[in-house]
């Protein structure tokens, strides 16, 4: 099949993960490149892709149950929250005030997950009733609840304002926290994060990517396109919707456990409304139903802003003399891609790379 | 029965502010079938508005108020043709996310004026009585609280009467009822959704007033207070008018009750609910009537077609 490479012969072709040896080189070039990337990039770049990583899990997470099964779901943040406490109640330190079992970090990340999709399954005899907006807004109603719950819990949570540490990077015995020396070679923490990270959201793109050509990943798209009409075919609402939930809690439990690890410690406050709404913009910036979006979508909440701080030293304007401090930029920005991608471009970010891939693919011959 | 009546008075006046942001949220749902999530953070413009016009412009107080009132219309209205315009048709869960987005800009905007110290608004409400309030039988009623009920009454009245008799009231009705027959009978639809959205935006001016005004004061968390209009006009169902009034009043109610009972709710209960109980139980009833109720105690059931 060579030279032809949009020529499927058989259905196991056309629905493999790469579907194609252009596909396959570029996986493989993009991981090798991020991996180098880890050895030459200063801490503030390695720390910032690392963070954009997480919040790809995360969002892939939200993108399977709001992109693919079509269910509003504001409350994202609520089970990034849910994962977060569990790690730190796991692989925290007890102090006077919170409590910690200080284990492993091959236990706590995936408890953490669990948790979350736990949690996730709890509200699904709820959330399976309700569509559409109504889901939405109760979703919102969870969203509040939780953050009454967070910062109530002070033997979990450490309190409102107050916060606390969370999970010891322990993982099968070695401390990460000093560094470890291969051979010669010696990785400081920032780079094992970096790497945990890079792998933990390969891995997670490999399993939406792969999800959405099994039979829950069809389902969850009929779901999507027509729910009483999924349900004439023969497919099980309830079990579709409730796993739908559950996978996408467990995704943004496990980003939440590693991400608030990154950052050393998490308060309450920060699950707020407005952290949940992050994940739905970041989907729907990136191209929501779409594997590639939210990897996008990530990628661009965590990298404006480090774009904004270099054109403002690029520009050379002293930063007391901006009307509005640099988050407040970054807010209104950001909420400005909101209005400006749903208006415009309603796929997203994927919506624009799959145009410009198109437009290359035959170029120069646009017909 | 003195702590059960001002529980009631407080609630009623919570009660009031909610139906005035709730009423907006409705009108808009209905003609539209857009949930604005901007409403909030409107009525916090609106109380911005007036406080920058009254007490950093030196202006009086009441022509403020009006000026307020009407700019908060107007900023409204040009938020629905610039923002909303290109969206009429789009899926309602995109419509409900440019809301938001919307809503950070307001909110982030507003929140860098406001700044870290709360602000006044002006108005000669903490003038009154002894501190703005007077005491009725022991019981304790703001001038504030009054005004808002008296406001939210007078307001719900004058907007049935224009929805019921004005040309433009029963434009609006035919419009939320069928849009394309509407156009058929040379409705102006366009014209009503703007119409809509100044009515939406006074109403959240008026309801940011009562909420921030007197020693209530504007900070970057009015916001919030806004935001429970929400569960209001949900547990009364998105496209009912006097569902939104009777979800009001149960919010209102509630978090009066609550606010004020909420240690011997702890000893029934037999935990510890918590700081600031009295604001999340808006949200827990809300959680409970849509299980039962999926469309809201009011709302017309969705028909749907496979």
């Amino acid at each position: 099949m060579r030279g032809r490479p949009n020529l499927y012969t058989d259905y196991s072709k056309e629905s493999a993960i790469f579907s194609n040896n252009t596909q396959k080189v570029w996986f493989v070039i993009v991981i090798i490149s991020a991996i180098v990337f880890s050895f030459f990039a200063s801490d503030y770049w390695l720390l910032l892709l690392t963070t954009a990583f997480l919040i790809a899990v995360a969002s892939w997470g939200l993108n399977i149950v709001s992109g693919f099964a079509g269910q509003i779901n504001l409350a994202h943040g609520f089970f990034v929250g849910i994962g977060t406490y569990t790690s730190a109640i796991i692989g925290g330190i007890a102090t006077s005030s919170v409590i910690g079992y200080e284990l492993d970090m091959i236990i706590w990340l995936p408890l953490s997950g669990i948790a979350a999709s736990i949690v996730g399954l709890m509200i699904a005899p709820i959330t399976v009733r309700l569509k559409g907006l109504n889901l939405g807004l109760v979703t919102l109603a969870l969203v509040f609840i939780g953050s009454h719950l967070f910062s109530n819990f002070k033997t979990v949570t450490g309190g409102a304002g107050l916060g606390r540490k969370v999970a010891k990077l322990k993982l099968l015995g070695v401390d990460l926290e000093s560094g470890i020396q291969i051979g010669t070679y010696f990785l400081d923490k920032n780079e094992i994060l970096y790497l945990i990270c890079l792998a933990l959201c390969i891995f997670t793109g490999l399993g939406v990517k792969n999800l959405i050509r099994t039979r829950a990943g069809r389902a969850y798209s009929a779901i999507r396109d027509g729910d009483i009409a999924a349900e004439a075919i023969g497919i099980n609402i309830f079990r579709y919707k409730s796993s739908a939930f559950a996978l996408s809690s467990f995704f943004g439990g496990i980003s939440g456990a590693m991400f608030f690890t990154v950052s050393g410690g998490v308060e309450p406050g920060t699950f707020n409304l407005l952290y949940s709404i992050i994940f739905v913009a970041i989907v729907v910036i990136g191209g929501a139903g779409t594997v590639l979006g939210p990897l996008f979508g990530a990628f661009f909440y965590t990298l404006f802003p480090a774009f904004i701080l270099v054109a403002i030293k690029a520009l050379e304007i002293s930063e007391q003399s901006l009307p509005l401090n640099l988050g407040q930029i970054e807010r209104i920005l950001f909420g400005l891609f909101i209005i400006l991608f749903l208006i415009f471009e309603p796929r997203g970010l994927w919506g624009i790379w799959f145009r410009l891939r198109n437009y290359f693919k035959a170029w120069p011959f646009s017909y | 029965m003195t702590i059960f009546l001002q529980a009631t008075v407080e609630g009623l006046s919570l009660a009031a502010i909610y139906s005035l942001v709730a009423i907006g949220f409705v009108l808009i749902y209905k003609s539209m079938d857009v949930l604005s999530f901007a409403q909030p953070a409107l009525a916090v413009v609106g109380a911005g508005i007036i406080s920058s016009l009254a007490v950093d412009r030196g202006l009086p107080f009441i022509p403020a108020l009006l000026l307020a009132i009407i700019l908060t219309g107007v900023l409204s209205l040009i938020i629905e043709r610039t923002f909303l315009r290109p969206m009429v048709g789009e899926p309602v869960f995109s419509v409900a996310v440019l809301t938001i987005g919307i809503d950070i800009l307001l909110r982030t905007f507003l929140d860098s004026w406001i700044g870290i110290n709360p602000r006044y608004l002006g108005d000669p409400f903490p003038t009154y009585g002894t501190l703005g309030s007077v005491n009725v039988g022991g019981i304790n009623l703001k001038y504030l609280e009054i005004a808002a009920l008296v406001t939210a009454i007078v307001l719900i009245t004058v907007l049935s009467i224009f929805f019921k008799r004005s040309k433009y009231g029963v434009a609006m009705r035919a419009t939320s009822f069928d849009q394309e027959a509407a156009l058929a009978q040379g409705i102006n639809v366009g014209r009503i959704f703007g119409l809509v959205w100044f009515i939406a935006g006074i109403l959240a001016a008026f309801s940011g007033f009562f909420m921030t005004g007197g020693f209530n004061t504007l900070s970057q968390f009015s916001f919030v207070k806004a935001l429970r209009a929400l569960p209001a006009v949900v547990i009364g169902g998105l496209d009912s008018i006097p569902g939104a009034v009777v979800g009001s009043i149960i919010i209102g109610l509630t978090q009066g009750y609550v606010a004020y009972y909420q240690f011997q709710l702890e000893g029934i209960v037999g935990i510890s609910l918590g700081n600031g109980f009295s604001l999340l139980a808006p949200y827990l009833i809300m959680f409970v009537i849509l299980i039962f109720k999926p469309d809201g105690l009011f709302g017309t059931e969705e028909v749907e077609r496979v």
